[in-house]
């Protein structure tokens, strides 16, 4: 086990260098450069191109970027100036992954709870009311919630704050809940299809000529049976949530890492945006790695090796 | 026939609605079942079988339909008038069942030790730890090697064999008076399945329970069972004890399941069939059922269906050819030999 994550974290770095190779190499093919201020004269794009090592040849820009990689230091924003990436993120991000897992943990266990509620009344109103909240909650998106309920829950009845972060708990509530719709209607879709397959087993039948009770059925055999093919969504879904959402962030006032994700590639700032692909594709192989394990320690079919 | 049967089934009917109408698929079945015997169901696919085990077990699917008259006694109750937390407590407990699908019928996700205690929980209300004493102890009757090693394993590192002998532990954890065993070989080769049945028997004298044993091979019939019920279309058309099944066949359809189980004496390339198949419970025809695929039908076959004849007094065929109008008529070679061994068997000259 300990064998194989490590096995796994030296894959990873191999991985992360390649996510670093491809986006230096394909950044460069981006039309335009960073300092595209119509004020600056020749002689001043110059001295900045030559502060920022821009004038290097490529290859030297990119063995430059490696060894401060290695020894973390991840250069300096082009637009922030004289903030170092590290800082950047450093700050942002833990803003992003609270709200993300918030969002997570209320999503997931939202989606295990409906989704077997909905499998257990298949095809009668119940079943069918989750299923129109579910579509409802795939296709609205995230930032249209926020806004809805910024109206109904600030503006109409104001319960919750509506911005802001970091006061107190309650002006966390409404971004969670934007952003847990759709993750919430996806687990629902998915816990629904696995555990109304699971129910129709012969391990579901043959627990019922135990003379177990529908509930002890679905909380000894079948969440146990539904969660593993699950837990393969969950991943990339926690991945994507904890880096951020730009829209969410925006109409929330949250200094999270979402903006910078999205501000940093037409500003052509290279280093945030080497920066925050850098995080994204560490947490997410970070995910796949956590639901790898989960799911050898729910299924005992798998091993890994 | 014994006075006293443990279970009773009295005009059984089961329909289920569909899409297409309603499908009748168990229509009349009536029998005894007796203390510590093993009474077989035979017939071909979609002949009722299962669905009777299903009833017997309370496990229909929620389309299905059974009329106020079916009647299932058991221990002075109907257990047809039971509600859902009844028959949790009958199920597993006084009926429990054996599946077919070893490969299947296991959660893969459970350890197999916690599978058989899991009835002794929900019946006998005991503890985690004293279930999983006990069900060592049954995985040491239905022979598994090494037990203690085994008990926290999952079932994908098991056998199927040894599969199957822990879904018939999880069936007998609880001490069941009646015993349903749903072909409980079909899906094991031949030697795991002797195996299995010398070990059904040999618990089943153990622990004086009744079988019900539904299958489709009369091969297995043969070596299991007291007695013999055959079902075609949702209804029994002959039953007694397996002697007079086997040597004494009355029915047409049984003479078409004899015949067309291989006997030593068969010869390369004459395996018999039943020509057609069992018709539509959708509309089940008029008369005999059988009727449409038997070559021995009468007139009267397709207008008014047979009631049962007494051929002795634990044995009866629903057929119209043992009515005293009816014309003599010679069933195949294969069962004329089976007839012949019959009456030496009754101590009689053969004819």
């Amino acid at each position: 086990m300990w064998k194989y994550i490590l096995k796994r974290l030296v894959l990873m770095v191999f991985t992360l260098f390649l996510v670093i190779t491809a986006t230096f190499f394909l950044m460069q093919i981006m039309p335009g450069t960073p300092f595209n201020n119509p004020k600056l004269t020749p002689q001043a794009l110059a001295q900045l191109k030559t502060t920022y090592g821009l004038d290097l040849p490529l290859w030297q820009q990119y063995l430059s970027y490696l060894v401060g990689a290695v020894h973390g230091d991840f250069g300096t924003s082009f637009q922030y100036q004289n903030q170092s990436v590290s800082m950047l993120i450093g700050q942002r991000l833990p803003v992003s992954a609270h709200l993300g897992a918030q969002a997570l943990v209320v999503g997931i266990i939202a989606g295990l709870i409906m989704g077997a509620v909905s499998a257990r009344n298949k095809n009668n109103k119940i079943d069918g009311t989750l299923g129109i909240l579910s579509t409802l909650g795939i296709s609205v998106p995230s930032f249209i919630l926020g806004i809805v309920f910024v109206y109904l829950f600030g503006f109409k009845w104001p319960i919750f704050p509506v911005s802001g972060w970091g006061d107190s708990f309650s002006q966390t509530i409404l971004p969670t809940l934007a952003l847990a719709a759709s993750p919430a209607a996806i687990t629902t879709r998915f816990v629904r299809s696995e555990m109304i397959e699971s129910l129709s087993s012969d391990y579901v039948q043959l627990a019922k000529a135990k003379g177990l009770s529908d509930k002890e059925i679905v909380n000894k055999h079948a969440y146990r049976n539904s969660m593993i093919p699950v837990l393969t969504l969950v991943g990339p879904m926690a991945a994507g949530l904890l880096t951020g959402s730009t829209l969410i962030e925006q109409i929330f006032s949250i200094p999270g890492i979402g903006q910078q994700f999205v501000t940093s590639i037409p500003s052509k700032d290279f280093p945030v945006i080497m920066g925050t692909t850098i995080v994204y594709a560490a947490m997410l192989m970070v995910m796949i790695l956590i639901t790898d394990i989960l799911t050898a320690i729910i299924d005992p079919r798998v091993r890994l090796q | 026939m014994m006075s006293n049967p443990i279970l009773k089934v009295e005009n059984l009917h089961v329909n289920f609605n569909t899409y297409a109408g309603t499908v009748q698929a168990i229509r009349d079945v009536s029998f005894d079942l007796n203390k510590g015997e093993t009474l077989a169901i035979v017939g071909e696919s979609g002949s009722g079988k299962s669905v009777t085990t299903k009833t017997l077990m309370g496990l229909n699917a929620k389309n299905a339909v059974i009329p106020e008259n079916s009647r299932l006694i058991f221990k002075d109750r109907n257990l047809l008038d039971l509600k859902e937390e009844e028959w949790q407590s009958v199920r597993g407990n006084e009926i429990a069942m054996i599946f077919q699908d070893p490969m299947t019928s296991l959660d893969p996700t459970m350890k197999i030790g916690m599978q058989i205690a899991e009835p002794l929980i929900k019946h006998r209300h005991i503890k985690k730890e004293a279930a999983l004493t006990r069900a060592l102890e049954l995985m040491k009757g239905v022979g598994i090697p090494n037990a203690e090693e085994h008990i926290n394993d999952y079932p994908h590192q098991w056998s199927g064999g040894m599969r199957q002998r822990a879904v018939v532990a999880i069936a007998l954890a609880a001490d069941p008076e009646i015993l349903i065993a749903d072909e409980p070989t079909t899906a094991l080769d031949v030697t795991i399945q002797a195996q299995i049945l010398t070990l059904m028997k040999k618990l089943q004298q153990e622990t004086e329970s009744s079988i019900i044993f539904i299958t489709h091979d009369l091969g297995v019939v043969a070596g299991m069972a007291d007695r013999v019920a055959v079902m075609y279309a949702g209804k029994i058309v002959e039953y007694g004890t397996v002697d007079e099944i086997f040597f004494n066949p009355q029915h047409p359809y049984t003479w078409g399941l004899l015949n067309s189980m291989p006997t030593t004496d068969t010869q390369v390339g004459t395996l018999e069939a039943i020509p057609g198949t069992p018709p539509d419970l959708l509309e089940p025809p008029k008369g005999d059922a059988f009727a449409a695929r038997n070559v021995y039908a009468l007139g009267i076959d397709s207008k008014q269906e047979p009631p049962f004849f007494k051929v002795s007094e634990t044995h009866f065929a629903a057929t119209w050819l043992l009515d005293e109008r009816a014309p003599k008529v010679i069933p195949p070679v294969q069962i004329q030999k089976r007839w012949a061994h019959w009456l030496e068997m009754q101590g009689q000259e053969a004819y």
